[in-house]
């Protein structure tokens, strides 16, 4: 809990796994729709831009902008999210998260930075209106980790 | 939920003359603090908060008197927190009379919190499907070295 800037939210963790694979877990579509939306569709290059799906967008869920900053394999992966959609994403209208990775013991220690909160001004309606998009997401994806898992683990 | 006693005496904490000079942020918070005013998004409405606690409530004169910018700014300020929750707001006489809202102040430090537990839920995914694929190919490797 202790973040560098007001306004950042930021965690390091050390993955037993090597920086080519944790890199294209944190960057590729299909892999980011195993740890956080349901469907991810962008390209991962720089300037890309699409869209994270939560739930379903014609019912309860939303499609959320997804731009694509920097893609340096497999150092670094940067996006700006939530920003409208139509709008180019820039400071004030988005929140950057940037993966950073560096080879460590064999593994890689993944160090995760979301900035932007204070840019944009949140106020407590839009915090609780993300929160509970968040929550959404996760419940539609929870069910699915599980036998996902099993399918790489069955490739062995 | 964060409990809210540790906050609102973070707050009270931080109240001694160094909350009331306009260069400097006011002293040691902790980053749950941070966070917190960061998504308020403005240093002044921090001091406001600040001020609203220490001093159980106040008006946009009585607050003014005590920050570096004008009765206006500080009466805009207001407003926002206003709109935000985290202030309620009571005719006393010419003015209004603000006081901090402590169950919205509450609710918005549990949300902070709840945005970074997302990311560590998140974090920990990344990491047991790297290490999955790892083992997947480590394993297919040493299937491959075995049948050579």
């Amino acid at each position: 809990m202790d973040d560098a800037e007001p306004g950042t939210i930021e965690r390091e963790l050390y993955i037993e796994a090597a920086p080519e694979i944790v890199f294209d877990v944190v960057s590729k579509p299909e892999h980011l729709k195993e740890w956080w939306p349901d469907d991810a569709k962008y390209e991962p290059t720089p300037g890309s831009t699409g869209e994270i799906v939560f739930g379903d967008p014609t019912t309860d869920g939303a499609a959320v902008a997804f731009t694509v900053v920097e893609s340096v394999a497999p150092q670094t992966f940067s996006f700006r999210w939530t920003h409208p959609s139509g709008e180019v994403a820039a400071e004030g209208n988005s929140l950057l998260v940037t993966f950073e990775l560096t080879p460590r013991d064999g593994g890689t220690l993944l160090r995760m930075t979301e900035t932007g909160f204070r840019q944009m001004g949140w106020e407590i309606a839009v915090l609780e209106q993300q929160y509970q998009e968040h929550i959404q997401g996760w419940n539609h994806f929870l069910p699915r980790l599980a036998p996902y898992v099993a399918t790489l683990e069955t490739r062995r | 939920m964060e409990p809210l006693p540790a906050t609102a005496r973070s707050l009270r904490r931080n109240t001694g003359d160094a909350a009331l000079n306009s260069s400097n942020e006011p002293g040691p918070t902790t980053s749950a603090d941070d966070a917190l005013w960061s998504a308020i998004g403005d240093p002044t409405r921090r001091r406001l908060l600040d001020l609203l606690l220490a001093d159980n409530g106040g008006t946009a004169t009585s607050l003014g008197r005590q920050l570096p910018v004008t009765r206006q700014a500080v009466a805009k300020h207001l407003g926002v927190l206003d709109r935000t929750g985290l202030v309620r707001s009571s005719s006393a006489g010419r003015e209004r009379r603000y006081q901090v809202d402590e169950v919205q102040l509450a609710r918005a430090v549990a949300q902070l919190s709840a945005v970074r537990s997302a990311w560590e839920t998140r974090l920990q995914r990344i990491r047991r499907i790297a290490e999955t694929i790892q083992q997947t190919s480590d394993s297919d490797l040493l299937r491959h070295d075995q049948s050579d």
